[in-house]
């Protein structure tokens, strides 16, 4: 469960994927990596570390439900380790995998359909006793138990594994461990076996990329005899450098070094303070004063949650504060999916993109430092596989209509495509959305500027915690979403919002002529081992999905950050869009 | 006496079980539906069906309301069997988005609010009492004028405003109190005196400037009394008269609302609580009133209505010893 300010960032959190980002300084939004705070000047081991947000709690402890990219680096860096991981340095060195608890970055079958990871000695939990494969292979097997994970996090056991489908609240033949009978264990078992250290996955069909999906902490060990189900992301067993010492909503969570964690098996973590303590739910406005005011503790602490609009100016404004701040992308981006079932006709769609008042959408958010218009779904802090598409001719870059154009191409689709024509002229799209107070604001954009074209849209504000459940089941004409990819590959992008089985793809596009190319192009790109070669599929086949405009995309979005001026090593670990909390240290 | 309070305790008794269906049924009507928000990101509709199912939302809601109260005495068990958390009694719910049950939080948050509202109690009565008093004693002199004047800044300013300036003044700019970071008294008595001692100021600020006018209005209205002059006439001492007489009867009307103020207080100081970040009983209410968790929402409303219902009967008692004339034989 979640609340609904969580849900509207989890339904779009992955991990997020980094590389350069353009810009300059000074108080227009641009890159900006943090200064002497990014780095390792003076610091010294011990302290406590604070990190101050308005959120009455995190997501969730529990590595099989969490799906922020924020935390998914935060406990993965601190109390959760996983077979393999990312390396914990800045800039685009922070994407490359390295093995965590494997000894290396496993081993493929030809076919890729089975992957194997053999573990290191000497790694332990909180209690002193073994990290064991059945861990492992129990921790993955928690993601199948739809009455404890709930399905909040990411589901690439469910969809990978070969397992059948069957009739669990997932459409699996195993329920999970708790529901499961002999039989259906066996076939989880047949799926993820253990023999000795060697831990072996059998997949469904080739993944290229599988240690990479290993690396989330849906794949993190969990002792069995510690599981306490619901209940267990309140006191997560540790097997990382620091342990959870208590956690309360509303209050704080506090995290100790664990006299356990031996350096000597793990070659990627360097703790440096004693103590990190989250402090929860408190004022936005009282955490910028304190931040910017930097007195006391305040000097030791980041901000889980970063700046309001109103004081982006104070801090990008003045030089003062070169040394703490960040900006950049975060890893999303923001689109608006066609129901291409329904709106089958791509001049259409073309002209919706056209009319659209994309700047007023913009400035409605808070202007330039909430992102740049997006020429791609994949974002481009995912260097490797991004490069701006080719947008529709006439698209204005400044993000203002061309209701020229857009009428132009509804004249092309009152011929090519009249049932659709007379759909959006006359009956309206329906334009799903969550019932918030953002979409509020946005859909009157949405409705005048696609209006002075002559499109008309029928608004539909769904209760934001069924909105996903309700375009599950009844999709409108078109749909707001937003994305991040889960690890630093496109296949967590392209496939999951447009291919057959996609976890996110509502588009009901597999009818459309366009899709069967579409979908050998994109099995062709997940069995790629070809990095380079994979990079180029991806591409092209964001470039498809652009010309095929079976969705509008948005902005590329960013966000901005203050630290203390005690903080070291706060630099953005651009795998998960956020701080490599478990090695931050302090000066002073 | 004995038959009173037994009486008060009954209709007491009989007032919480409605309340306490009515809250049910009120919280169950609302638009958010409790099984959706246990869905995550990959959410099904056969998902959220099979989590109502497991939270017995699919029953009747004169079954569930049943279970519930069931669950006051005995105890209960959420959830599937195999993977199921058991409550015991008194079980006041399982809230699936904080993972506890709704007693542990409960019973975690209540002392946090106790601290802040007997402490902010305390002082606003001094001040309010005192004040309203030192104003009746100097009617129209600029005691009465000062007193009268912070009556009406306690009342024209909102909590969150004057909270807010306190944090300002207080901690940001001055550095004269460290933020806010509530520990019980028994674990660092340090800490939850300089954590409390600003939220206390602001409550008393706000809440004392009503007693001002109240204490100032009923003791110059009580020393316009017969029985005040007879006093005076046969020559007992000032401060005799004040205090024993004048102050006694005065204090009858302003006991009643400091009753019902401090048990409201004890329900939860929403705003107080969430800007000094207090993880007290209002802090919980706010943040489940956001989160649509509705078992939270159930529990904290029958709590705070114990207090209200209780506070009403000491505060009945309290009445007929202070006012020999509404004393019930």
């Amino acid at each position: 469960m979640r609340n609904l300010k969580r849900l509207s960032v989890a339904v779009i959190a992955s991990a997020m994927l980094f590389g350069a980002c353009g810009g300059g300084g000074g108080a227009t939004s641009g890159e900006e990596s943090g200064g002497r705070s990014a780095g390792f000047d003076g610091v010294k081991d011990g302290g406590t570390l604070y990190v101050l947000t308005s959120q009455e709690g995190v997501s969730t402890l529990d590595p099989q439900r969490v799906y922020t990219g924020a935390e998914l680096g935060a406990w993965g860096s601190t109390f959760t380790r996983t077979l393999t991981t990312y390396k914990p340095v800045a800039g685009k060195d922070g994407t490359t995998l390295v093995p965590d608890m494997a000894t290396d970055l496993g081993t493929a079958s030809d076919d890729l359909k089975t992957w194997s990871f053999t573990m290191r000695d000497g790694i332990l939990w909180e209690d002193g006793s073994e990290v064991t494969c059945g861990d492992i292979a129990y921790g993955v097997s928690r993601t199948f138990a739809a009455e404890v994970t709930a399905g909040e996090g990411p589901m690439y056991a469910v969809s990978y594994l070969d397992i059948p489908e069957g009739d669990s609240d997932f459409g699996s033949a195993y329920p999970g461990p708790w529901l499961a009978d002999a039989d259906q264990q066996a076939l989880f078992d047949e799926a993820v076996s253990c023999d000795g250290k060697t831990i072996t996955f059998k997949l469904k069909s080739p993944v290229a990329d599988f240690n990479y999906t290993v690396g989330l902490l849906a794949f993190a060990p969990v002792p069995k005899a510690q599981d306490t189900a619901d209940q267990y992301g309140l006191k997560p067993f540790s097997n990382g450098p620091f342990k959870v010492e208590s956690y309360e909503e509303g209050s704080e969570l506090v995290l100790v070094r664990n006299e356990n964690w031996s350096k000597d098996s793990d070659e990627v973590r360097e703790p440096r303070v004693d103590e990190i303590i989250w402090q929860f739910g408190l004022d936005e406005a009282v955490i910028d004063e304190r931040m910017i005011a930097d007195a006391g503790d305040d000097q030791n602490a980041i901000v889980y949650g970063g700046i309001l609009p109103e004081n982006l100016q104070t801090v990008f404004g003045d030089d003062n504060f070169k040394d703490r701040r960040t900006d950049g992308f975060d890893g999303f981006v923001s689109y608006t999916m066609f129901n291409v079932e329904s709106v089958s006709c791509v001049e259409v769609r073309k002209a919706v993109w056209l009319a659209l008042d994309r700047e007023a959408l913009r400035t409605a958010a808070g202007g330039p430092f909430t992102g740049e218009f997006a020429k791609s779904f994949v974002a481009p802090l995912l260097a490797a596989d991004y490069a701006p598409a080719k947008l529709v001719d006439g698209l204005n870059e400044d993000g203002t209509p061309n209701v020229e154009a857009a009428k132009a191409m509804l004249e092309d689709a009152k011929t090519a495509c009249p049932e659709v024509y007379a759909k959006a002229t006359e009956d309206g799209l329906r334009f799903d959305h969550p019932d918030t107070d953002t979409w509020k604001k946005n859909i009157a954009i949405w409705i005048d500027s696609l209006g002075a074209a002559g499109i008309k849209i029928v608004d539909n504000p769904i209760e934001p915690s069924k909105y996903y459940a309700t375009i599950n089941g009844d999709r409108g004409d078109l749909m707001r979403a937003g994305w991040a990819a889960d690890w630093a590959n496109a296949s967590t992008v392209i496939p999951e919002l447009f291919g057959d089985g996609g976890g996110f793809n509502y588009h009901n596009n597999e009818n459309d002529p366009a899709f069967a190319d579409f979908q050998a192009k994109v099995d062709k790109a997940k069995a790629e081992t070809d990095r380079a070669k994979q990079s180029s599929l991806w591409k092209e086949l964001n470039q498809y999905v652009i010309d095929q405009v079976w969705s509008v995309p948005g902005s590329a979005t960013k966000s901005q950050n203050l630290v203390g001026s005690n903080v070291r090593g706060g630099y953005q670990w651009l795998p998960f869009g956020w701080y490599n909390i478990g090695g931050i240290g302090l000066a002073g | 006496m004995l038959f009173f309070v037994l009486r008060r305790t009954a209709f007491a008794v009989v007032l919480l079980l409605l309340i306490s269906a009515f809250t049910f049924w009120i919280f169950s009507a609302l638009p958010a539906d409790p099984a959706a928000l246990t869905c995550g990101k990959n959410c099904r509709p056969e998902v959220i069906e099979a989590n109502r199912a497991r939270l017995g939302y699919d029953k009747p809601l004169v079954e569930q309301y049943a279970g519930y109260m069931k669950g006051i005495f005995a105890g209960r068990d959420y959830g599937d069997e195999a993977s199921s958390v058991h409550c015991p009694a008194p079980s006041l719910g399982y809230s699936f988005d904080r993972h506890e049950c709704v007693t542990t939080l409960v019973a975690r948050t209540l002392p946090v609010t106790a601290s802040l509202a007997l402490g902010a109690f305390i002082l606003w009565m001094v001040i309010g009492v005192g004040l309203g008093t030192v104003a009746a004693l100097k009617r129209g002199r600029w005691p009465d004028r000062l007193a009268t004047g912070f009556s009406v800044v306690g009342v024209s300013f909102p909590t969150f405003f004057i909270g807010l300036l306190a944090i300002m003044v207080f901690i940001i700019w001055t550095g004269l109190l460290p933020f806010p970071q509530y520990r019980g008294i028994t674990e660092d008595p340090a800490k939850w005196f300089t954590s409390l001692i600003l939220p206390w100021f602001v409550l008393a600020i706000v809440s004392a400037a009503t007693y001002v006018r109240m204490t100032r209005n009923g003791m110059l209205e009580v020393m316009n009394e017969e029985f005040v002059r007879l006093g005076i006439a046969k020559g007992l001492s000032r401060r005799r008269l004040i205090v024993k007489y004048v102050m006694r009867a005065a204090l009858v009307p302003i006991v009643t609302i400091a009753g019902l103020d401090f048990a409201f207080l004890l329900g939860g100081a929403l705003v107080t609580e969430s800007i000094f970040n207090l993880p007290g009983l209002g802090k919980l209410t706010l943040a489940a009133v956001v989160n649509s968790d509705l078992p939270i929402l159930v529990a904290t409303t029958l709590v705070a209505a114990v207090f209200i219902v209780v506070a009403n009967a000491v505060v009945d008692v309290l009445y007929g010893y202070l006012d020999p004339r509404v004393r019930v034989k």
